[in-house]
């Protein structure tokens, strides 16, 4: 179960964890169920800590929302943390939230940008009853 | 909170607490930062008092609990705005029409009711999305293929609602052009079914649209009559194949005679897929954006200095291979007698699509939901620059050469006196089968200075279009009445007796105040203000 702790943990982490590539990704917060990485920035293939699932993709979303999130995020619980571009993390905002998800924490990284967007690190995690309970 | 105007907070929170009787507590959302789903991103009035923000929202799990809420608002007197998935982005999202309505939101009635596979048909409720759907159809290993927009995130409802288009084969792809059967909860809570659909056992429900009498469906197209609750739609057999191919011409003057051989031999069935139509001169240093189109000299000379076509229009033939490959061999002899004509095949694909395929293909051609779009053509939520995002201008034009190119300069012209910026122009959009669409996407801001001088400046441009007869077929809230005040015939009759129908079916005037130019009596002076 998803507790409204759970969420200022996750929301108060990752600030901590510094806005640059490398900071981003020495320590994965622990309670995350996967962690998503936009391999349009450099870095994202290189991530070793594989303490969980890693989903990579390329800045469209269709593949990791068909192949993973949306079954996932119709289900309890499913903590979600993520290394993307801004528009990328816009589509899964606005995903998250049809599904009764939020996003805690979001944090503009000190990394070029790809194409005019900003990266961002940010955790979604679920809030509504029926996928907190 | 945001409470609808001219109602007391008391009964306000008294239709709240009825809404959270009939839904449970936890499916009715009143706190800032539930509410901020509801808000339209690329509104044009962001951050402004006039930004049409929702007091509150409600999402019932079923027709009856859809019923209930309507008659509490009835009751009441409570603005209701009901939204399938709000994905429409560009067009207002979830947003209502009318500051401080609750936003009905259909998400959870999200049943895909049948699919008969000899019947090339469908039943969905509001909250299908074309994902879901899609998923549906391939585990349950249909063969049918079904027509998605991009993005395909939104509902088949929602989408057929607002006349959202696709890019398969004609009748399908302008979706609305393939519902067949309707439900809605009307505004007293009573339930009609359209077509086939009022005649109890019947089996025909999605075969045959009319039913008897007066055909209803359209009182639900971009309406504010009632809260579609079950929608039929055809579905296209799953096809062969599908070859896409183009034929290009080298004159200015060839563009007459090229749409006007492609508009026949599409009415005629010879082929079926969505055609394009391009200047790759034009469009050589954005391929999203027709530059202004020039003098026949100067553009011919343009040509002979690139190379480029100066018109290409691209078709897609899908079918059994057979079949296509003659229609694209009698497609060339059609032209043949243009000189310099270029004719190529671009691709061909045969299905089921391999993974190779779907890496290579436009998803969307071949009925595949997909978001690679936002990744592509559009800035994400806390990126703002250049734009925070765009809204949709989209004006019914003639379908012809001509009309091409007076809308074409009459658009760059009026953008280029007003200072109005486009990230995307292309004046024949072919989603509907007899007209052409001038399509432009105009950033947005999330700057109230910038955004009011883009509001008179769109104002401009649909006074200009209007004047010379084309019309938006969809807007974002923001522009619904100058569109509506554009179809003017009459007298504004259309309006009026949109008007009257309202007054007539809505009488307490709580649905979609608003939706379209169409305000219930009570509201119609100040129009929502």
């Amino acid at each position: 179960m998803t507790t409204r702790r759970d969420m200022l943990k996750w929301g108060a982490v990752l600030p901590a964890l510094g806005t640059g590539w490398h900071g981003a990704f020495a320590a994965a917060p622990q309670g995350l169920d996967a962690l998503v990485l936009d391999t349009r920035y450099p870095g994202a293939l290189d991530l070793a800590d594989a303490s969980m699932p890693v989903w990579r993709f390329a800045g469209d979303v269709t593949p990791l929302w068909t192949g993973h999130l949306s079954a996932r995020w119709k289900e309890p619980g499913h903590v979600l943390g993520g290394i993307t571009g801004s528009d990328a993390l816009f589509v899964l905002e606005t995903l998250a939230e049809h599904r009764g998800r939020r996003v805690v924490s979001r944090l503009a990284l000190d990394l070029p940008r790809v194409n005019g967007v900003q990266a961002y690190r940010w955790i979604i995690a679920p809030h509504h009853p029926s996928v907190t309970a | 909170m945001t409470i609808p105007s001219g109602m007391t907070e008391a009964t306000f929170a008294d239709g709240l607490a009825a809404m959270r009787d009939v839904v449970g507590a936890e499916w009715v959302f009143d706190q800032p930062a539930d509410l901020n789903t509801y808000r339209d991103f690329y509104s044009v009035f962001w951050g402004e008092p006039e930004e049409r923000l929702a007091s509150a929202a409600a999402a019932p799990a079923n027709v009856e609990q859809v019923q209930a809420l309507v008659r509490i608002a009835n009751e009441r007197r409570i603005p209701i705005y009901p939204i399938s998935t709000g994905r429409n982005l560009g067009y207002g999202g979830s947003a209502p029409v009318l500051s401080g309505s609750v936003v009905l939101d259909l998400k959870r009635m999200d049943r895909v009711l049948e699919v008969n596979e000899d019947n090339c048909s469908c039943l969905v409720e509001p909250g299908v999305s074309f994902f879901d759907m899609y998923r549906h159809l391939r585990e349950s290993g249909s063969k049918l293929m079904m027509s998605v927009p991009d993005p395909g995130w939104g509902s088949l409802v929602g989408n057929a609602l607002d006349s959202g288009g696709g890019y398969t084969v004609a009748g399908y792809r302008g979706h609305w052009e393939a519902v067949c059967g309707i439900e809605a909860v009307m505004p007293d809570g009573e339930l009609l079914r359209t077509g086939m659909g009022a005649l109890p056992g019947s089996e025909t429900w999605q075969q045959y649209r009319l039913g008897i009498g007066p055909c209803l469906d359209g009182l639900f197209r971009q309406s504010s009559l009632g809260v579609v609750t079950k929608m039929g739609f055809w579905l296209y057999p799953m096809p062969e194949s599908m070859l896409s191919a183009s034929v290009s011409v080298m004159r200015f003057e060839d563009l007459e005679e090229l749409v006007r051989i492609a508009n026949e031999l599409e009415y005629g069935n010879v082929f079926n897929g969505m055609p394009g139509f391009s200047s790759p001169v034009l469009a050589r240093e954005n391929p999203i954006v027709m530059s202004m189109v020039p003098e026949p000299e100067v553009m011919n000379a343009m040509v002979a200095e690139t190379g480029l076509p100066a018109w290409s229009f691209a078709s897609n033939f899908y079918g059994p291979e057979r079949v296509v490959r003659e229609q694209w061999a009698y497609m060339q002899s059609r032209f043949a007698h243009i000189p310099g004509v270029r004719f190529a095949e671009t691709g061909f694909v045969r299905l089921p699509l391999t993974p190779e395929d779907m890496e290579r293909i436009h998803k969307p051609r071949f009925g595949i939901p997909s978001l690679e779009i936002f990744s592509v053509g559009s800035r994400g939520y806390g990126d703002f620059n250049p734009s925070d995002g765009h809204i949709w201008f989209s004006a019914v034009i003639p379908r012809s050469g001509q009309g091409i190119i007076a809308a074409n300069r009459v658009m760059r012209a009026e953008c280029e006196r007003l200072g109005l910026d486009l990230f995307m122009f292309v004046p024949s959009v072919t989603c509907w089968t007899r007209s052409f669409v001038l399509f432009a996407a105009v950033p947005v801001y999330k700057d109230a200075t910038r955004n009011r001088e883009l509001r008179d400046k769109v104002r401009e441009v649909i006074a200009t279009c209007a004047s010379h007869g084309w019309g938006e077929y969809r807007c974002p809230p923001a522009f619904m009445d100058n569109v509506m005040d554009a179809y003017s015939f009459g007298e504004h009759k259309l309006r009026r007796v949109n008007e009257a129908i309202k007054d007539a079916l809505d009488p307490n005037g709580v649905l979609s105040a608003g939706r379209y130019g169409v305000w219930p009596r009570h509201l119609r002076e100040g129009r929502g203000a």
